[in-house]
C-alpha cells in the first residue's frame, strides 16, 4: 500500500480533507492537476455571507483550515443582516485571492505526513469484485494505491467552458478539464450527471470610474472566523455598487439567441439562486435595474470582480453591455464571462459519512457532489476526510445533525434528497437555524472535532475558558440592579445592548467582545430557542429510530411501489431520514414506523 | 413526516397489521333487507372461493366487477344469494383487494356468514381497520381518513354532506390554500434571511395579508364548535311555568319535524324527551314537566331534575305566557326567551313570540334556534367548510395563535429571524394537517417569485 489516504484535487474540499487525513496521523498524498492552483478562488474573491460564514466557522470549530486562510488574507470584512437578528447574520470577507491560494499551498507543504504530486486521476481502482477501493490510476499511468480516497474534483471532471459559441475542455478559463475519470466512473455505474455554473468578467480597475459609483466600505473592525484567536489586523479595501440600466437589458436581450443557454449547447442545470445576467433579464422583465458589486480580487491586483453580471454571452455582446454600465463605460475587460459545465456524482449514491453506497473505502466531497460554493466543498471536504480517518482507525462515522450544523443540513440534504442544480447553503434549508448561530459553532463542535483527533487540546481549553468567562458574565448581569429589574432582564428587551450596559457597568470592558456579543445573543433568544427545542424534540423522536443499511424493503408491507423504491435507493439510516425522502409518503414511514417496531430492526 | 406522531388515528396503528385478511360487517347489525360484509386483504378472493357457488368467476373477476353466486358452508350448503362486489389489488377502498358481499340482511344470515369467514382464516376487523389500511396505501389522507369516521358516525343529513365534502378533500383544498398563503408569507420573509440586506428591494412586511390569513385560519378553527353540533347535536330544554303551553310547543314543535325518530314517553322522569332534527342539527328536546313556581316547591325533586336539565343544556327556551308576565327570565347566550300565546295577548315589542295553538311565530323561533346553535355559521349550503375533530380544531388554533405571536412581533420590531419561527410553526401545525412543507417548498416559492442573487 503506497498511501493510507488519497485526496484527489487541490481546491477547497480538498485542502480540508488532505490537512483532517494527515493531521490525525494518516499517510495522505494530494494528487492536483496543477500545483499552482491549490486553493484558487475561481469565482467571487470572497468567503462567507449568510449560513456560508456559518460553514468556515464550523469547520474552524472542528479543526479545519479555511477560516485562518481567509483570517490571513481578508480585505474587507462584514457583518451582514445585522438588522435581520443574530441568528441570521453572517460574517462575510473579501479576499485577496493570491495570498489566500499562496497560503493554502504553504499550509499543505508544511503538513507533516502529507505528500504533493502533480498529476491527472483518469480511473479508479478497484478489487476483484468491484465493491473496494484499492487505488488510481494517474494520466501519466502511475497506479498509486491506497486504502481510502477522497474524490474532490470541483468543475474539472468532463468540464467544459462557454463564452458565446466558443467551448473548450476547460475547468477553469485555459485550465485542462480532467478528460477520462468521468466516464470511468459512468462505466463503473456511478450515477454522473452534468451541470453548469459561471462567473462574471474582470475588469481593470483603472479604467473604471468609480465616482459614479456608490462606495461600499466594510467594518471598521475586522473580526477572525476563526475561534483560535481574538482578532486580526489586515489592510482594507473598499467594493463599490453600480447597476445595469435599461440599455444593458436591451443589448442582452437583442443577443440572448447567441447565448449558449438558450441556445441548447449547455445541458447541464444552472443555478436559479445566483442566475446569469441574461436569465435575470428573461425571467424578470420588469426590472428596471439589477446590482452590481465591484468587488477588488486583491491587494497587488488590478483585476475587479463584478458581481452579479455572470454570463456565457459572446465577448462582444459581453462588451457592449459591460460599457452600457454607469462606471463600466470605459472598462477594460481582462477575463471574459464564462459558463463551466461539468460531471457530477448524485450524491445520493452516498451515505451520510460521505462514502459511497457503490464502492468502499471511496468518499466523495465538495462540487463533485452537486453543491456550489467554497463553503461548501470545505466542509464536506473536511467531514470527508474525518470520516475516511474514522474508517482507517475502524470507528464510527461522525455525522452532524441538522440541529447542530449547517454542514448537517448540508449533507443530509444532499445525500436524502439529492440536488437538481448546483446546491447552495441557505439558512432557510434549517429547520432550527436559532441553534446554527456562527459565534457558537465552537460550543457544539470543537469537542467533536477533538473525540475524532482534528482538533487541539489548547482549543478546547480555550472553550472551556470562554464558557466559564460567560457564565461569570452572566453572573454579573444577574446581580446588578438596574431599577426594578436585574441587569439580566434588562438585556432581554429588544431596545438594549450589552453596550448599552458596558457604559453602566464597567467592569464588563474586561471580557472579550466575542464572549459580550455571544452573552447577549444567548440572553435575549433564551426564550426563542425554549420554544424551538420542542420542534426538536420532535425531530430527534424520528432520528432516533434507527434503520439498518441492509434493510430489506422487500419483506416490508404495504410500502407504496415509490416509497419503496425510494427507500431502496436511498438507505436512509433513520425514520426520520426517511421521512425526507422525496416521494416517500406519510403512509410509508407510518409502515416503517410498524415494521422496526415489530422486531424488523436488524440492529449492527 | 413528524405529522403523524400526535395523530390520534394513527395513535393506536399498532395494534393493526396489514398483512392478513380483515372482514366486518359493512351495514348496521340489524334486520333489514340487504347487509354489506366486507373483506379485505391480500389472496381473500381465493380464500373465499372455497365457499362460493362460482369459484372460478369470482378468483378471475376483473376490477371493480360484479359476480353473483351463493355462499356455501364448507358442507357445500347454502346459506344466501350474494352479489360479490370484487376489487383487485390497488383499487377499492383500501387499495387492497377486497370483496364486498351484498347479502341478505337476516340476522341469522349475517350471523353464519361471519362465522364462515372466521373458520376460513379471516379475522374480524378492528374499528377503523379499513379505513387505517386505506391510509396506509395512501387512499386517503388525514383529514380524509377522519372524515370517514365522521361520515361512519354522524347522525344528522347535514353532518353526512359535511363529512362527504371532506372526504372528497374541500377541507384538504381549503388547507391547502391556507398552506400556500403561509408559504408566501414566509418566503417574502426567508428570502430576506437568505441574501444580504444590499442585494435586495426595501422590504416590507406583509402585515395585511398575515391579518386576513389568521382571521381566515380563526373562522375555520370556529367552525369546531358547528361541526360538533351537527355531529353531535344539541339538547333543547322547553322550560317555563306549568301554564305557559311548553308540551303544546313541544308537539308543535314533533310536527313541524317530519324527521322525528323517537319520541320517548319518561315514564319514570319528570320530563318527556324526543329526538328530531331543526335545520339538519340534530336535536334532543326535553319537555320539563316539572318546574313550577313559587318557593315552597324548590325542595322538590322534579325541580331539581328540570334545573340540572337545563345546565347541561346546549339551548334554554324558556317560555313565558303572554297572559301572565309576573317572571320574566333574563335572556343570555344559553337562553332564548320566548311569548307564548300571541294569539291572546300582543306581547312586547321586538320579543320573539309565538302561539303554540295557531302555530303562528313557530318558522321564526326555528331560525333562531338554528342560529343560536351554530353562532350564525349557518351549515345549509354545500360550500361550508366544518372541521369536526378536535385534532383539526387544535392544529387550526395552534396555527393562529402562532400568526398571532408574529403579528405581535412585528409591531415590536423584533429582528425576523424571531418571526420566522412563529411562521414556520404555524406552517408546521397546516403541514400536520394534510402533509408537510419542507425547506425546499419555501425555497421553491422564494425562486419562482423574486429576482435573487448577485
Amino acid at each position: 500500500m503506497d498511501y493510507d489516504a488519497i485526496v484527489v484535487g487541490g481546491g477547497h474540499a480538498g485542502i480540508e480533507a488532505s490537512l483532517a487525513l494527515s493531521r490525525i496521523g494518516f499517510k495522505t498524498l494530494l494528487i492536483t492537476q496543477n500545483l499552482d492552483s491549490i486553493g484558487r478562488l475561481s469565482c467571487n474573491p470572497a468567503i462567507g455571507g449568510l449560513s456560508k460564514g456559518n460553514l468556515v466557522r464550523e469547520v474552524d470549530a472542528l479543526g479545519g483550515e479555511m477560516a485562518h486562510l481567509i483570517d490571513h488574507s481578508m480585505i474587507q470584512y462584514r457583518i451582514l443582516n445585522r438588522r435581520r437578528g443574530p441568528a441570521v447574520q453572517a460574517p462575510r470577507a473579501q479576499a485577496d485571492k493570491f495570498t489566500y491560494a499562496r497560503l493554502a499551498k504553504e499550509t499543505l507543504e508544511a503538513q507533516p505526513n502529507l505528500a504533493l504530486f502533480m498529476d491527472t486521476v483518469v480511473d479508479l481502482v478497484l478489487d476483484k469484485e468491484g465493491k473496494k477501493l484499492v487505488g488510481v490510476v494517474t494520466q501519466r499511468r502511475h497506479t498509486i494505491t491506497c486504502r481510502v480516497l477522497v474524490l474532490t474534483t470541483g468543475t474539472f471532471m468532463e468540464g467544459r467552458i462557454f463564452i458565446g459559441e466558443y467551448d473548450a475542455p476547460n475547468g477553469r478559463l485555459d485550465e485542462s478539464a480532467a478528460i477520462g475519470l468521468g466516464t470511468a466512473l459512468r462505466s463503473k455505474g456511478f450515477p454522473v450527471g452534468r451541470l453548469k455554473t459561471g462567473t462574471p468578467a474582470r475588469v481593470r480597475k483603472s479604467s473604471l470610474d468609480f465616482s459614479k459609483m456608490e462606495l461600499q466600505d466594510g467594518e471598521e473592525i475586522m473580526m477572525p472566523f476563526s475561534f483560535d484567536y481574538d482578532s486580526i489586523d489586515r489592510p482594507m479595501l473598499p467594493c463599490h455598487i453600480t447597476w445595469t440600466n435599461e440599455r444593458t437589458h436591451e443589448i442582452i436581450r437583442a443577443n440572448i439567441h447567441r447565448s449558449p443557454l438558450y441556445g441548447g449547447k449547455i445541458v447541464g442545470k444552472g443555478p436559479r439562486y445566483c442566475p446569469s445576467i441574461e436569465d435575470k433579464v428573461v425571467r424578470f422583465p420588469d426590472r428596471e435595474r439589477h446590482q452590481i458589486f465591484v468587488e477588488p480580487e486583491g491587494e497587488g491586483t488590478e483585476e475587479m470582480y463584478l458581481n452579479g453580471i455572470s454570463s456565457s454571452l459572446p465577448e462582444d455582446v459581453q462588451w457592449d453591455f459591460i460599457h452600457s454600465i454607469e462606471g463600466l463605460e470605459d472598462a477594460q475587460i481582462m477575463r471574459p464571462a464564462y459558463a463551466v459545465e461539468y460531471d457530477f456524482i448524485d450524491p445520493q449514491a452516498l451515505y451520510p459519512s460521505l462514502e459511497s453506497k457503490l464502492v468502499e473505502n471511496l468518499f466523495i466531497a465538495g462540487q463533485t457532489n452537486g453543491t456550489s460554493g467554497y463553503e461548501e466543498a470545505a466542509c464536506q471536504g473536511l467531514m470527508a476526510g474525518i470520516n475516511a480517518a474514522q474508517k482507517l482507525k475502524g470507528e464510527k462515522p461522525l455525522v452532524l445533525s441538522r440541529n447542530e450544523a449547517y454542514t448537517g443540513v448540508l449533507i443530509d440534504d444532499l445525500v436524502t434528497m439529492g440536488t437538481q442544480e448546483p446546491y447552495r447553503m441557505f439558512t432557510s434549508r434549517a429547520e432550527y437555524r436559532l441553534n446554527l448561530r456562527h459565534d457558537s459553532c465552537d460550543q457544539r463542535l470543537t469537542q467533536k472535532g477533538y473525540a475524532v483527533g482534528l482538533q487541539k487540546q489548547e482549543n478546547l481549553e480555550r472553550l472551556q475558558a470562554k464558557l466559564e468567562k460567560m457564565e461569570t458574565v452572566k453572573e454579573l448581569l444577574a446581580k446588578r440592579r438596574m431599577g426594578e429589574k436585574s441587569a439580566l432582564q434588562t438585556l432581554k428587551m429588544p431596545e438594549i445592548t450589552i453596550a448599552d450596559l458596558e457604559a453602566q457597568m464597567p467592569e464588563l470592558s474586561s471580557f472579550e467582545q466575542p464572549i459580550l456579543y455571544q452573552v447577549e445573543l444567548d440572553v435575549k433568544y433564551e426564550g426563542y430557542i425554549n420554544r424551538q427545542e420542542r420542534q426538536i424534540n420532535r425531530f430527534e423522536k424520528l432520528e432516533s429510530l434507527v434503520i439498518d443499511a441492509l434493510m430489506d424493503y422487500d419483506a416490508v408491507e404495504g410500502l407504496s411501489a415509490e416509497g419503496r423504491e425510494k427507500l431502496k435507493k436511498i438507505r436512509p439510516l433513520s425514520v426520520g431520514q426517511a421521512s425526507r425522502i422525496n416521494g416517500v409518503r406519510n403512509s410509508d414511514i407510518a409502515v416503517l414506523i410498524l415494521h422496526l417496531d415489530r422486531g424488523g430492526r436488524h440492529g449492527k | 413526516m413528524q405529522a403523524l406522531a400526535p395523530s390520534g388515528i394513527l395513535a393506536g396503528m399498532t395494534r393493526y397489521v396489514t398483512d392478513d385478511i380483515i372482514y366486518a360487517l359493512a351495514t348496521a347489525w340489524a334486520q333489514s333487507a340487504l347487509a354489506v360484509i366486507r373483506i379485505s386483504g391480500e389472496g381473500c378472493l381465493k380464500a373465499l372461493s372455497p365457499c362460493f357457488s362460482r369459484p372460478k368467476a369470482l378468483v378471475e373477476a376483473q376490477n371493480a366487477t360484479t359476480v353473483h353466486g351463493y355462499i356455501r358452508t364448507e358442507a357445500g350448503e347454502n346459506i344466501d344469494e350474494v352479489v360479490a362486489s370484487v376489487w383487485t389489488d390497488g383499487h377499492g377502498y383500501t387499495l387492497e383487494e377486497s370483496v364486498e358481499l351484498s347479502c341478505h340482511g337476516s340476522l341469522s344470515v349475517i350471523k353464519e356468514i361471519l362465522g364462515l369467514l372466521g373458520r376460513l382464516g379471516m379475522r374480524s376487523a378492528e374499528g377503523g381497520e379499513f379505513t387505517f389500511r386505506a391510509f396506509l396505501h395512501g387512499r386517503l389522507d388525514l383529514t380524509q381518513a377522519e372524515a370517514v369516521q365522521e361520515l361512519v358516525s354522524s347522525q344528522s343529513k347535514t353532518a353526512r354532506a359535511l363529512a362527504l365534502g371532506r372526504l372528497e378533500g374541500s377541507l384538504k383544498n381549503q388547507i391547502a390554500d391556507f398552506k400556500q398563503r403561509l408559504l408566501t408569507i414566509t418566503a417574502s420573509v426567508e428570502v430576506q434571511l437568505d441574501y444580504a440586506e444590499d442585494e435586495l428591494d426595501e422590504f416590507v412586511f406583509p402585515r395585511e395579508q398575515l391579518e386576513t390569513l389568521r382571521k381566515d385560519i380563526a373562522v375555520l378553527a370556529d367552525t369546531y364548535q358547528v361541526g360538533r353540533l351537527y355531529r353531535e347535536g344539541a339538547r333543547i330544554v322547553l322550560a317555563g311555568s306549568t301554564n305557559a303551553g311548553k308540551s303544546s310547543l313541544f308537539n308543535l314543535l314533533l310536527k313541524q319535524e317530519r324527521s322525528i325518530v323517537s319520541p320517548v314517553k319518561g315514564t319514570t322522569r319528570d320530563y318527556i324527551e324526543a329526538d328530531l332534527s331543526i335545520e339538519g342539527i340534530p336535536i334532543r328536546l326535553y319537555d320539563t314537566a316539572g318546574l313550577r313556581e313559587g318557593s315552597d316547591a324548590i325542595e322538590s325533586e322534579g325541580i331539581r331534575r328540570t334545573e340540572r336539565l337545563m345546565g347541561q343544556a346546549d339551548l334554554v327556551i324558556y317560555l313565558v305566557d303572554s297572559t301572565d308576565v309576573s317572571h320574566i327570565p333574563s335572556e343570555d347566550e344559553r337562553t332564548i326567551v320566548v311569548y307564548n300565546k300571541s294569539d291572546l295577548v300582543r306581547p312586547p315589542k321586538g320579543r320573539l313570540a309565538i302561539s303554540a295553538q295557531t302555530g303562528e311565530g313557530v318558522t321564526t323561533l326555528l331560525s333562531a334556534i338554528t342560529e343560536r346553535l351554530t353562532g350564525g355559521s349557518h351549515a345549509s349550503g354545500d360550500d361550508l367548510v366544518v372541521i369536526e375533530s378536535e385534532r383539526q380544531s387544535r392544529l387550526l388554533t395552534d396555527a393562529g395563535n402562532a400568526l398571532e405571536r408574529a403579528s405581535a412581533l412585528v409591531t415590536l420590531d423584533i429582528p425576523l429571524d424571531i418571526i420566522a419561527v412563529e411562521l414556520s410553526e404555524a406552517l408546521q401545525n397546516l403541514g400536520e394537517l394534510t402533509g408537510e412543507v419542507t425547506p425546499s417548498d419555501i425555497l421553491e416559492t422564494i425562486f419562482s417569485g423574486f429576482c435573487v442573487g448577485k
